[in-house]
């Protein structure tokens, strides 16, 4: 359930953030009932394992706690930062790779759409997921390979044995076709 | 690489889906950090690939994992407020002639250091008693304040001149069933109660809203407490769904994301 104000306005992120700074544990739990599903679900469908997942979703949270101070709401959104985070550090466990993470590349994430009630993400997650159903497969297994495998432009071209240069257009008019959709 | 230019919006977006091989990310996001131009296109397309965690089944994490994060939340906490109190500094010693000249300070101070000392020590131990105590407190608060939150939502919901009544009925077979939907498409709010037999081992009853077009959408998951108090559910939906009617399907623990079980209530709105 989304967290309501007193007179039943939705919070907005950035206000329980800001409570977050204070050691507010309130706020964050209830910033951890907004967004846990959602980075728990892509961190699953990346790693296809429940428990590395909810490692990562524990420890993303853990951060969100330890640095709220360093969010800065002018470089991007709370929400696109933690899907980013999420998908980065699982990504990193499929391919073993280690290394320290990119936290201020990860900070600058802008979400032009509202994710910050489970209304406004169900609206949302059937728009993606209609973008998605509709385009070509070639374009949605390139994007998804991409995105959920992790794999660069080259490795989807061995795989898919489809030229370098149609992966690449392939992603670029997925990633196109879902900003017209959204915008 | 970027020899300086600003990186070309296809590699941008190519970098944000997560394509662009290892050897060759490292010149463009530094390329990113020095160059606002860039950073800011960046941001954008990273925002644009991060809707596509929407497209993974949406799943809920165990109840334990939140437990646990607060646990180790509390943990750090508790020892940051141990590490806090100072340690003695035996590194500095006085030289011997000073000590000499003091020697008789020591006569007045030692007992005096004790029983600071001493003091200190069950500062420190009612210390950390209160901090237990106040941690506590402080969940409760939370607790409470989320269960206040969601009493005035339910009578926001419940108030609205908007708000539907949807009566609900068993179907064959689960004929002693009924249920009550309140429903405010405005709000995009579904409050519902139900009495129903505990479903069977591992199934839960799922609340699904059917719009008058496309399919049906979740309104939460719930199982009945058996002789217990009477129970009111909510959920939240799309806003401006136009409802056809609700039905409860029995389902895997958990949840489905369309449903697939038995029906058990249904209620046609207007019916």
């Amino acid at each position: 359930m989304s967290p309501q104000g007193s007179t039943g306005e939705l919070v907005s992120d950035w206000s329980l953030l800001e409570r977050v700074v204070r050691k507010d544990e309130a706020a964050l739990s209830a910033l951890y009932d907004r967004y846990s599903g959602l980075v728990f679900s892509e961190a699953k469908r990346i790693l296809r394992d429940a428990g590395a997942a909810e490692e990562i979703l524990q420890d993303l949270f853990y951060q969100v706690w330890r640095t709220a101070e360093r969010f800065d709401a002018a470089r991007g959104s709370l929400a696109g930062w933690l899907l980013v985070a999420a998908r980065n550090r699982a990504i990193s466990r499929l391919r073993r790779k280690t290394g320290k993470t990119e936290e201020l590349d990860e900070n600058g994430v802008i979400l032009r759409v509202d994710l910050e009630s489970v209304a406004a993400q169900n609206v949302l997650l059937d728009k993606v997921r209609g973008v998605m159903g509709s385009l070509p497969e070639g374009q949605r297994q390139a994007l998804e390979l991409a995105y959920f495998e992790g794999m660069s432009h080259t490795e989807i071209a061995e795989k898919t044995g489809q030229p370098l240069g149609t992966v690449k257009t392939r992603i670029r008019a997925a990633m196109e076709t879902l900003k017209q959709v959204l915008r | 690489m970027t020899n300086g230019k600003h990186i070309p919006e296809e590699d941008l977006r190519l970098l944000a889906a997560g394509a662009i091989p290892e050897e060759e990310c490292a010149a463009l996001r530094a390329h990113a950090v020095e160059c606002p131009e860039c950073a800011a296109k960046l941001a954008e397309e990273r925002g644009l690939a991060a809707l596509l965690a929407l497209t993974a089944p949406q799943e809920k994490p165990a109840a334990t994992i939140k437990a646990k994060l607060f646990a180790r939340i509390r943990t750090e906490r508790d020892a940051e407020e141990r590490n806090r109190w100072p340690v003695p500094d035996v590194a500095n010693k006085p030289d011997a002639s000073s000590a000499a000249r003091r020697a008789w300070w020591n006569w007045v101070l030692a007992p005096l250091a004790a029983a600071l000392l001493m003091a200190a020590g069950i500062e420190w131990l009612e210390s950390r008693r209160l901090g237990e105590e106040l941690a506590s407190v402080n969940h409760q608060l939370a607790v409470l304040m989320n269960e206040r939150q969601r009493t005035e939502m339910m009578l926001d919901v419940l108030a609205a001149q908007d708000t539907m009544s949807v009566k609900m009925a068993g179907t064959p077979g689960a004929e002693m069933a009924t249920g009550m939907v309140r429903y405010n498409p405005r709000k995009g709010m579904v409050m519902y109660t139900a009495e129903l037999p505990p479903p069977p081992t591992g199934k839960i009853y799922q609340m699904w809203l059917v719009p008058a077009t496309g399919v049906p959408i979740s309104a939460g998951i719930f199982v009945p407490v058996e002789h217990g108090a009477r129970q009111m559910w909510m959920a939240e939906v799309p806003l401006h769904t136009e409802a056809k009617l609700f039905a409860v399907t029995v389902e895997p623990g958990g949840g489905m994301p369309q449903p697939t079980g038995v029906k058990v209530l249904v209620g046609v709105v207007g019916g």
